[in-house]
């Protein structure tokens, strides 16, 4: 590199005003693939923390409505060697899997009872129906394979979740049983008294029936928040929500048996929220009892899914994934990491970005044309100060080098500005938005349309010098048509040049 | 030193052959002083571009200390031009973006590496400075040619020329765009560069009254050389900067 394409490129960086124009473009286009690349990156992250965390790592879990049935290899009942056949419960599962070589890798399992359920509820004097998933779960199983005490809203964080009602649910469990007793209709008049024989027989006391009896145990339900909640705009268009099932009250919940397709019903007393900001699981997932959930279905002792938690994913999915199938090998038996569960929504994020990316890359490539045109006109404008430099010695290769290192100079200038634009609206994003917002008067980022709090960004440095380096090469690229021109120009044609 | 041998040279325009020159012959020795004169188009400048090796004739063959050089290769032609030849034009071609200093110094920067540059650069910046205030222009080192006049601007470039110390200096009507007393300054250094450092000059203009400084003098008429008659009745120069009688041609 000789001085004076250095000296001359730097120069012309601080003279020729138009190059501004350059750096504005390629500033522009970069800052705008930054923050889209962040936005987008900060939804599928939470995304994908949101799909695996409610997931756990690993999956096994079975099509069949009625939970894992005694099935070997080719769907004949599994014998153990003394011909006794191994029933596929929970606890025989996880002792299987505890015996086998990856038991070292698994850090937690816990099994779940998963069915589509219909959840009835009383708003003021209406019956509310809603189609939910209901999930049966051990609460603390189901915190230690991770992705439920963190989203849930009272117990958010808690060791040992559970469904117990607070006192004040409790409470308020009770007045409302007070309330319906009351609103409910008379009872029928009270028997007759009998004489038979000169003998009395006064009638039966009805509460008498259940003196003594032990009361029916209250069951908690965790329903999703959006379930729980109803949203609406106020007078002021802001977003409000008003709870429709609180703590203490009781809903039901309508599914079918696991024997048979007969219906089966149950009811729970809501006890906390789930609160993932994942719409699709906030206004489906139901969360009940595990035991409860078997009793109501006639599941006992056997599930529909074995969560799994690895110790360390990454390097042991695989490993574990292909002893899980080689344990539970029937077609009916699916074993899947929480990625090939969500694979195809996984998917079809990755080819968004991918597109979404390309798209805006044009921004860069317009950046590119406008570079070409300027520099053209640079060129022809140093028509003269190219044939001073040839007559002084400089050779082609060197007058090239400086409009292409002029060029590669507005790149990275234009680079290092978008950049630090691009960053710096990714960390404002959420106050330019309210910025915006006030000032459009219209919502951007409308939160009861997406269920999170605020934008979420997540920059990652390889996308970003990914960007960098094609921002760079196009600037590159487009200058070499001028550098080119400029190079082939003879010097007695330039110093004519007037 | 410098031979034109046989020189033709031609230009197309608008698919119509101009003749510019035309077996044109010429010898330059060294630490002459020679000034072509001649009617503008008569191939003044032409033949200076092919004496520089800027363009390259038709026929012919130019010779440099007996080795031809108008067929040397691009990268050898470019560091003749650097480091053997030093050009004065008429519109003093410095650079608009460079101060004085940095337009003096440009041949230094094309000729050396960064790294080259960074270990010689005191060197060569206090030569350049020395050029400077040689040709009067030391206090004017951090100006940009806008900020100079047309005589300052071509004393500038005379120092260009000089840094790399040619052995040829080449001068395309160095005084053709100034004023009598500028054009006398100029020539009168050039005068002095020739005599003190021994400097072979060729120069080229149409202005009679400055010839007189030089050693030689020819005139270009139908595409060749012909010596002219000398001396002029008038000179605008001392006594002192009158050439020595050793023109000869070839």
């Amino acid at each position: 590199m000789t001085v004076y394409r250095l000296l001359l490129c730097l120069r012309y960086l601080q003279t020729r005003y138009l190059a501004f124009i350059c750096i504005v473009s390629v500033m522009l286009g970069v800052a705008t693939l930054i923050v889209v690349n962040a936005v987008m990156s900060g939804f599928s992250t939470k995304l994908k923390d949101r799909l695996h965390g409610i997931l756990s790592d690993v999956i096994i879990d079975t099509s069949r409505i009625d939970g894992f049935v005694q099935y070997d290899a080719l769907g004949y009942p599994l014998f153990d060697p003394e011909g006794r056949t191994i029933p596929l419960t929970p606890e025989a599962m996880i002792s299987r899997i505890q015996a086998s070589p990856v038991a070292g890798a698994i850090e937690a399992m816990t099994p779940t009872i998963e069915v589509f359920a219909l959840l009835r509820f009383r708003l003021g004097m209406e019956e509310q129906t809603k189609p939910v998933r209901l999930i049966g779960i051990d609460p603390v199983g189901r915190a230690a394979v991770g992705g439920f005490r963190e989203y849930l809203v009272r117990q958010r964080g808690t060791d040992k979740p559970s469904f117990e009602l607070t006192p004040e649910a409790r409470q308020r469990h009770e007045e409302l049983q007070r309330h319906a007793r009351l609103l409910a209709p008379p009872p029928p008049d009270p028997a007759p008294t009998i004489s038979v024989g000169g003998l009395t027989i006064p009638p039966p006391n009805p509460q008498m029936m259940t003196q003594g009896m032990p009361q029916p145990q209250l069951h908690g339900m965790i329903p999703g928040y959006t379930i729980a909640h109803f949203r609406f705009r106020d007078e002021q268009g802001n977003v409000s929500e008003e709870p429709v099932l609180k703590p203490g009250d009781d809903a039901t919940v309508i599914t079918i048996g696991g024997r048979d397709l007969k219906p089966v019903w149950g009811t729970f007393i809501v006890t906390d929220y789930l609160k993932t900001e994942m719409s699709e699981y906030d206004q489906t997932f139901v969360f009940v009892p595990l035991e409860q959930l078997q009793a109501i279905r006639g599941m006992e002792g056997r599930c529909t899914a074995l969560l799994i938690k690895l110790k360390n994913y990454e390097a042991d999915k695989v490993r574990v994934v292909e002893e899980l199938r080689r344990l539970f090998c029937h077609p009916e038996i699916r074993v899947a990491t929480w990625e090939e569960h969500q694979g195809p929504l996984l998917a079809a994020i990755d080819i968004e970005r991918g597109i979404l990316n390309l798209l805006l890359f044009m921004i860069v490539g317009v950046a590119g044309f406008s570079i070409l045109a300027i520099f053209t006109m640079i060129v022809s404008e140093k028509y003269r100060d190219i044939g001073i430099l040839k007559a002084l010695g400089a050779s082609h290769r060197g007058v090239m080098s400086i409009f292409l290192g002029y060029g590669l100079l507005l790149g990275v200038v234009g680079c290092v500005l978008g950049t630090l634009l691009g960053l710096w609206i990714t960390a404002n994003i959420n106050q330019i938005e309210a910025w915006l917002t006030q000032l459009s008067g219209r919502a951007l980022f409308p939160r009861d349309v997406y269920y999170f709090k605020e934008i979420p960004t997540h920059v990652e440095p390889l996308a970003v010098l990914l960007i960098n380096l094609g921002a760079v090469i196009t600037a590159v690229v487009f200058s070499l048509l001028p550098a080119w021109r400029a190079a082939r120009l003879h010097p007695i044609q330039a110093l004519r040049f007037e | 030193m410098l031979i034109a041998e046989n020189i033709y040279k031609s230009y197309r325009r608008h698919s119509v052959t101009v003749p510019v020159l035309n077996g044109l012959n010429l010898e330059v020795k060294e630490g002459e002083f020679v000034s072509i004169v001649g009617a503008s188009g008569s191939g003044k400048s032409t033949l200076l571009h092919l004496l520089g090796i800027l363009d390259a004739p038709d026929q012919g063959r130019i010779l440099l200390d007996g080795k031809r050089i108008d067929n040397l290769p691009q990268r050898e032609r470019d560091r003749l031009r650097n480091r053997t030849f030093g050009y004065i034009f008429q519109f003093y071609h410095l650079l608009p973006e460079l101060s004085a200093l940095d337009n003096v110094l440009m041949p230094a920067y094309i000729a050396h590496s960064v790294t080259a540059w960074w270990r010689s650069r005191q060197r060569w910046r206090s030569r350049a400075v020395d050029l400077l205030k040689k040709v009067g222009l030391g206090h004017r080192l951090t100006h940009r040619p806008r900020e100079l006049s047309g005589g300052e601007m071509q004393r500038a470039a005379v120092a260009r020329a000089l840094l790399m110390q040619p052995r040829v200096l080449l001068a395309d009507e160095p005084t053709g765009n100034l004023d009598v007393q500028s054009g006398t300054e100029i020539i009168r250094l050039l005068r002095e560069l020739n005599r003190q450092e021994g400097i072979t000059i060729v120069m080229v203009t149409h202005n009679l009254e400055i010839v007189a400084a030089t050693d030689r003098v020819l005139r270009m008429s139908q595409g060749v050389l012909r010596e002219e008659v000398f001396p002029y009745p008038y000179s605008p120069l001392p006594r002192c900067l009158t050439p020595a009688p050793s023109a000869q041609l070839t």
